[in-house]
């Protein structure tokens, strides 16, 4: 009877401390809990080189990171939106400013900047993007990415070409500049002739100069972007934020877009569909010499084994280098309970001294010049050299991409015409339809 | 008690007969078996109006908005619609979806109606039966995985045999003219053993007396085939093509992680196209609309595959 009750008694007890233990979320000390996401593993392990002196400096005051993979992230984040569990704080991407804070899911910062006397001049690039149609600014830049050029050392060396000719390649839409003879030399058909000499092989390549340049991406940041753009064309037109219409029918897109399906039929590069695996793997296999690819890309490439690898700015064209670069930033979940401690973690963030502690590992590359020359310092131990990166930023050498409304919409409806004429399906006039296409959707 | 009690109850309303109007138990021993019943169908009942019934309803109120996730629907009547109409990449997926369907449904027909008849007259090996079973058993995302990978243009082991007998590399998943016969042929290979294990038990209920008959009457191994095997297979068989048929219009598994519908829209099947529109583009209205389109779309097919084969008529009977 006795050891029943001690039982009983026992229970109980464990089953209050129990439910005592789920109702804590809130914790009792008082500790607000902010939580930031984002859709990167190695920025996720970058950024929790901030956390530490944030907590320092906020006493009360948790973050907490967490990383969703890039495939749900978005769904998660919308879910959350819904069910009104989305994080207080969290990485965005330009496409989606227009859904997003349309629809009022996230918080204009103005009144916050302006309360807290923070200085958005801090950034060199990135916050003319994240303002939305309302003339409010709903994002803190994070940091930016570009187009840049990777090549393999040892056959650029083979070709007899040296990396000072690959770091300073010229290109216009009429010859192609100093880049297509760069991309001619380093090609090589199966019997070793290579693609400047006579009896090329197009149909039988070994090697290609150049991985595959023909992209559906709609604003074709490391495809044909890096090479327009040196001709003066903005993918927003004249409009740098909010076009109504992105300018697919310029004769010089065509040109350009011409002389980049050309490099495939000419056999200096894979044609459309014939690689299913990533630049950096065409590299890694021998099977490409040179890949232009993602500013992301650098930290991998630079890694393969037994591949050295080089990085190179994007070409030099009539009016100079040019690429469109894209800023991810900040934004807040406009229903946080905790808007003062959120916007207390997300100017934390936007600081040098973040932004240099997160960058060094060289994971992203920082919108603030300062703390961006630290993480080229910091690469450069590594023997990684990033310096063109700097230049790029520093030179103005980069235009943001423009945010759209309804962006996704503008991706899939350009995506499959890209592939039709790239595929060689259509030809030229796919373009004024790509540009009608794009009014359709962008014009009020 | 109710439960031992309500036993000779289904014997006597047999008995009744159904001609006379039918009316409720009033019997004693019915009394009281009501609440009872509730709790016991509440399960499936329940689990069918959450997840069936209201989504349906839902799906088919939404079709008439424009809903966003974000914000409430906006009641926009038959706009969603008569966009539908005049969208260009709809049809095209229509018409990629039919295309599929075609080829695929045919050569899965055709591919199980021979397996099963070889294992039912050849074989009688269950390990042998068991095998042909097993690609269905393994995940669509695995499977296409894997296809993707062995009919890569430059890694693949498809094409390293192409290469060997001199042809050339063929792209399967990224060019327009291969993308769906590819698609196809994976699905084929998946659902083949289902198919044919469903076909192999419908022949097994064909009395072995027929064939006997028939190989006094003089017929070979082909001729049965035709004039037996088919026409008395013949219910089983619309069971099988309306099963296939629906199966193979809701495709999405193999093309999304193949093709992603490209390249150039070349396989953007329906339920892709869907998928993209709701999930991507958060345009849940537009997506409704299409839902329910292809769902009028299933119907029509399955009526009239229904009333063409006469399924209910067995040749046998």
């Amino acid at each position: 009877m006795r050891t029943q009750r001690i039982m009983a008694a026992a229970a109980a007890t464990a089953l209050a401390a129990g439910l005592a233990a789920c109702s804590s979320g809130e914790s009792d000390d008082g500790t607000v809990t902010v939580n930031w996401w984002t859709w990167d593993e190695r920025q996720a392990a970058s950024y929790e080189a901030c956390v530490p002196g944030f907590e320092d400096a906020h006493p009360g005051v948790r973050v907490e990171i967490s990383q969703y993979a890039v495939d749900d992230y978005f769904t998660k984040l919308t879910a959350g939106f819904v069910a009104g569990t989305a994080p207080d704080a969290f990485q965005n991407s330009v496409p989606l400013l227009g859904a997003y804070a349309g629809q009022g899911q996230i918080m204009a910062l103005d009144d916050l900047i302006a309360e807290s006397d923070y200085d958005l001049s801090v950034f060199d690039v990135g916050v003319d993007s994240w303002r939305y149609t309302d003339g409010k600014q709903y994002g803190i830049p994070l940091d930016w990415a570009g187009a840049a050029v990777y090549f393999n050392q040892a056959k650029v060396e083979e070709a007899g070409l040296t990396a000072e000719q690959v770091r300073t390649m010229t290109w216009n839409p009429e010859d192609g500049g100093t880049f297509d003879d760069v991309v001619s030399r380093l090609t090589v058909d199966e019997n070793g002739v290579r693609g400047d000499e006579p009896g090329f092989d197009p149909d039988n390549v070994a090697v290609y100069g150049i991985g595959s340049l023909a992209s559906g991406d709609f604003n074709g940041q490391t495809s044909w972007n890096p090479f327009v753009s040196t001709l003066g064309w903005r993918l927003g037109g004249d409009a740098a934020a909010w076009p109504e219409r992105l300018p697919y029918d310029d004769p010089e897109f065509a040109q350009t877009l011409d002389y980049v399906r050309g490099l495939a039929d000419r056999g200096l590069m894979p044609g459309f569909g014939q690689f299913t695996v990533s630049g950096i793997e065409q590299i890694g296999s021998g099977s490409v010499a040179m890949i232009q690819g993602g500013t992301w890309d650098a930290a991998t490439v630079t890694q393969i084994p037994d591949v050295p690898v080089g990085i190179a700015p994007t070409v030099e064209g009539p009016e100079g280098r040019m690429m469109i670069s894209n800023s991810n930033a900040n934004n807040i979940f406009a229903g946080t309970a905790h808007p003062d401690e959120t916007w207390d973690w997300v100017s934390w963030m936007g600081t040098v001294d973040c932004q240099t502690a997160a960058g060094v590992e060289g994971t992203f590359l920082p919108s603030i010049s300062e703390a961006l020359q630290a993480t080229v310092d910091a690469q450069a131990e590594q023997g990684i050299d990033l310096s063109s990166f700097v230049q790029a930023l520093d030179n103005g050498e980069l235009y943001p991409a423009p945010p759209t409304v309804n962006g996704q919409e503008v991706v899939d409806t350009i995506q499959p015409m890209f592939e039709a004429y790239f595929t060689g399906e259509r030809d030229e006039d796919v373009f004024a339809e790509m540009a009608a296409a794009s009014e359709d959707i962008l014009a009020p | 008690m109710t439960l031992l009690n309500s036993g000779p109850a289904p014997a006597r309303d047999l008995s009744t007969g159904s001609g006379a109007p039918r009316r409720r138990p009033a019997s004693p021993s019915h009394r009281g078996d009501g609440p009872l019943a509730w709790v016991l169908i509440a399960p499936a009942l329940i689990g069918f109006l959450v997840f069936a019934v209201y989504p349906t309803l839902r799906g088919i109120y939404l079709s008439f908005t424009e809903f966003r996730v974000l914000t409430p629907p906006k009641w926009i009547g038959f706009a969603n619609f008569q966009e539908l109409a005049g969208d260009p990449v709809f049809w095209n997926s229509l018409r990629v979806t039919v295309y599929f369907v075609v080829v695929a449904v045919g050569l899965t027909v055709i591919a199980a109606v021979t397996t099963a008849a070889v294992l039912h007259r050849l074989t009688s090996s269950t390990v042998i039966r068991g095998l042909i079973i097993l690609p269905f058993l393994i995940s669509g995302v695995v499977a296409a995985t894997v296809w993707s990978w062995m009919l890569d243009p430059q890694l693949g082991i498809v094409n390293a045999v192409v290469h060997a007998f001199g042809g050339d590399g063929v792209q399967f998943l990224t060019s327009r003219e291969w993308a769906i016969p590819s698609i196809a042929f994976i699905h084929v290979w998946k659902n083949l053993g289902y198919t044919a294990i469903i076909l192999f038990a419908g022949l097994q209920t064909i009395p072995p007396q027929v064939y006997e008959a028939g190989r006094i009457d003089g017929a070979g191994e082909t001729r049965m085939f035709f004039s037996l095997t088919l026409p008395l297979l013949k219910p089983i068989l619309a069971l099988v093509l309306v099963l296939n048929v629906i199966g193979a219009f809701q495709v999405f598994d193999l093309v999304s992680v193949t093709t992603k519908g490209g390249p150039a829209n070349a396989s953007n099947v329906l339920q892709m196209y869907i998928y993209s529109k709701a999930f991507g583009q958060f345009d849940f209205g537009y997506a409704s609309a299409m839902s329910l389109a292809l769902f009028a779309i299933l119907i029509a097919i399955t009526f009239l595959q229904m009333r063409l084969l006469r399924a209910n008529e067995s040749e046998q009977a």
